[in-house]
């Protein structure tokens, strides 16, 4: 039986092969690192904002599995580097000869698999950063008073600086403040008839303000900033409610966080994309260099032509066999019944 | 008698003039990355220009550049030279300037020595420049609509929040100036009025602050306005209040960010001159011991390498009746030309 896509390698085309195998086992080697890189940057950028997306989000396991994936494609392509250069190198080849085998599998099954895990999650992954954004950040919004719970403690200062560095305010808007508490009681006057009555009116027996915190106000305002009464047109001289734009930053830290997390996202799959690609290319490559190499025996000085394949011819055969022989043991054999099949034909060498 | 005297074997040669080419080379990085620095704390300088008043000094990073682009230029050329020094044909252009280059690195040397010293010790003129461009840009900060400081409020907000600093020296100065612009004052309100007048300026002052001032450690929503008065908030007490507000000054954040950068680019610019002066000095004796060699002919006999011909007095005494008759040739010269047209013209 005909091996499985045969491809004829005389001596220059061998010699050219390696060559280019060398070049692209090197770009493999970088694209792995440049992903290695960017799931890193990816992973410190989530763990920054870990507090404002929702723990049951599976997005973190997207930077995790690239970082897998591109550490297996450098070292994919350094020792594809060191196997092609081998290969041109009489001396140097014998004890590559016993790891290539090994290695094709590895890479093969490990990187390709790793790999196209990864691709599959920077395709599906981002999806739920939405939902998952909303809850982390409406959950840290309504912990924005607890400063003295512990577990919450840290959610003001996390989210004032938020707002501060991503320039934006609320989840959607700066109206999402109307409607949690996130002045802490234990700042609010009892005796105050306007908190008591604020208090009584609120079903949940929660203070709301028509107020921001200072982290909102935006710095390009030519007016100082209008935190308080933003709804009551009459309170502060020559303001406009209908444009309030200028005096806090327009846009909501969801929107803002979404963007940017999915751009680094989006970054990250192209990047893997190419390591993909480039992972095929030079396993493809190192297996027809293997088979052409052990059809000379191994004897790289060799002037003979050899063939490369992909698959030894026979293996559908060889794999019927083992099939047949696995199912006849579970069968309960009363005698030794001669096998039904003759001996399987003479085989080309195979490593 | 020679200074610092080394002899000098063909293999012994031959390693000095490999390990120069390799330190001239990782000099010419290191130049370049003073080159570099000098550039960044250029631009860092520029972008905070607006609160220094313009007038800052660009003395360190001009002086950092051009020594950083000296130095690389002249360990290129060492790198070069040291190259050719293996091969006696090629090295025989080198020769004749060798001395003049030597001297040239010396003075390069001087230069970067120099930008390094500058770098650790000109910090006060910094001081001076950003307290007064601090107090200009508070005093500005409520034009918004006047031309050419319209920008003002913008800058100083960031910088607060940026350096976490409120103010000059402390958020008190924010007291002291009036921050709101008259523009968005209600004047019919009686407490404006009542403000106004009592001020001897007719300024409009307030306990109060901007909100960049602000700091996100405090555990209660930021308090900015009548900030002396503990009536006026609830469990406040403003003399004991520490996470409210900044409290450092921006004039000393400032200071200390420059300080600590202006350090690490001078201890950085030490260590390359150090390793400089190393490779200068290897070169001459390379010079020197590949002069000193006794027979052309034959390339593997031994020599000797020193850094000065004759001992420092000596040298030094030599120098100068080297520029004395350097004087005397002229005159020489001037009175040769006297005498000459004289006797002609009697």
């Amino acid at each position: 039986m005909a091996p499985v896509l045969p491809l004829a390698l005389p001596p220059r085309p061998r010699v050219r092969l390696a060559q280019g195998l060398w070049l692209l086992s090197w770009a493999l080697a970088l694209a792995g690192g440049l992903t290695l890189l960017c799931s890193g940057h990816l992973l410190v950028q989530l763990s920054r904002l870990r507090t404002f997306l929702a723990p049951s989000c599976p997005f973190a396991a997207l930077p995790q599995v690239a970082l897998a994936a591109g550490a297996a494609a450098l070292g994919t392509g350094l020792a594809g580097a060191g196997a092609s250069r081998a290969s041109l190198d009489a001396a140097q080849y014998p004890p590559w000869r016993r790891v290539l085998g090994p290695l094709l599998v590895a890479g093969t099954a490990g990187g390709g698999g790793l790999l196209v895990l990864s691709l599959g999650l920077a395709a599906a992954l981002p999806g739920s950063l939405d939902s998952g954004l909303e809850e982390g950040l409406g959950a840290a919004m309504a912990h924005y008073k607890d400063t003295e719970v512990p577990g919450h403690c840290h959610a003001k200062r996390l989210l004032d600086e938020l707002q501060l560095r991503h320039h934006c305010c609320g989840c959607r808007g700066f109206k999402d403040w109307f409607g949690v508490q996130w002045v802490s009681s234990r700042y609010l006057d009892p005796n105050d008839q306007d908190v008591v009555d604020r208090i009584q009116s609120n079903v949940e027996g929660l203070y709301l303000i028509d107020g921001v915190p200072f982290s909102c106000c935006n710095p390009h305002s030519p007016r100082p900033c209008l935190q308080d009464q933003l709804s009551d047109p009459h309170a502060h001289p020559l303001f406009d409610p209908r444009q309030p734009n200028l005096n806090l930053w327009p846009q909501g830290c969801h929107g803002v966080l979404l963007g940017h997390l999915q751009g680094l996202a989006s970054t990250l799959g192209s990047m893997l994309a190419v390591t993909f690609l480039l992972q095929t290319v030079v396993l493809l490559g190192l297996r027809y260099l293997q088979t052409a190499l052990e059809g000379l025996g191994g004897v790289i000085d060799g002037e003979g032509d050899a063939q490369g394949y992909l698959l030894p011819g026979g293996l559908r055969h060889r794999l019927k066999m083992a099939w047949l022989q696995g199912g006849a043991a579970r069968r309960p054999a009363p005698g030794e019944a001669p096998p039904e099949e003759a001996p399987p034909t003479e085989d080309p060498p195979e490593a | 008698m020679a200074l610092l005297k080394v002899r000098f074997d063909q293999k012994r040669r031959v390693k000095l003039a490999q390990g120069l080419w390799l330190l001239n080379w990782l000099s010419v990085l290191a130049g370049t990355a003073v080159f570099g620095l000098g550039l960044f704390l250029k631009v860092e300088l520029r972008r905070r220009s607006d609160v220094m008043d313009n007038a800052e000094s660009h003395l360190v990073p001009n002086a950092l550049i051009g020594a950083g682009a000296l130095s690389c230029a002249l360990h290129a050329l060492a790198g070069r030279i040291c190259y050719d020094a293996l091969d006696p044909a090629r090295f025989a252009r080198w020769r004749p300037w060798l001395r003049p280059y030597l001297a040239a690195c010396a003075l390069g040397h001087a230069g970067l020595l120099l930008a390094a010293l500058c770098c650790l010790l000109l910090r006060g003129s910094l001081e001076a420049t950003l307290a007064r461009g601090l107090r200009q840009g508070l005093r500005f900060y409520r034009d918004t609509d006047t031309p050419g400081r319209c920008f003002m409020k913008k800058t100083i907000d960031l910088l607060q929040i940026e350096f976490r600093c409120c103010g000059n020296n402390g958020f008190r100065d924010w007291f002291e100036i009036q921050w709101i612009s008259n523009r968005y004052l209600d004047f019919s309100s009686k407490e404006v009025k009542d403000r106004i007048k009592s001020n001897v300026d007719g300024r409009y002052l307030v306990d109060g602050v901007p909100f960049s001032c602000c700091n996100p450690n405090s555990p209660r929503p930021c308090i900015q306005y009548q900030l002396t008065n503990n009536s006026a908030h609830y469990s406040y007490d403003h003399q004991t209040e520490e996470l409210n507000l900044w409290l450092q000054g921006c004039r000393a954040a400032l200071l200390s960010y420059y300080s600590s950068l202006m350090n690490s680019m001078g201890a950085l610019t030490l260590l390359v001159w150090l390793s400089d002066v190393t490779a200068t000095t290897g070169l001459r004796y390379l010079h020197t011991a590949l002069e000193s060699v006794s027979n052309p002919e034959d390339p593997e006999c031994e020599s000797e390498g020193w850094l000065l011909e004759k001992s420092v007095p000596e040298t030094w005494k030599a120098f100068l009746e080297s520029l004395k008759r350097l004087g005397k040739s002229n005159q020489v010269e001037a009175e040769g030309a006297d005498a000459g047209p004289a006797p002609e013209a009697g």
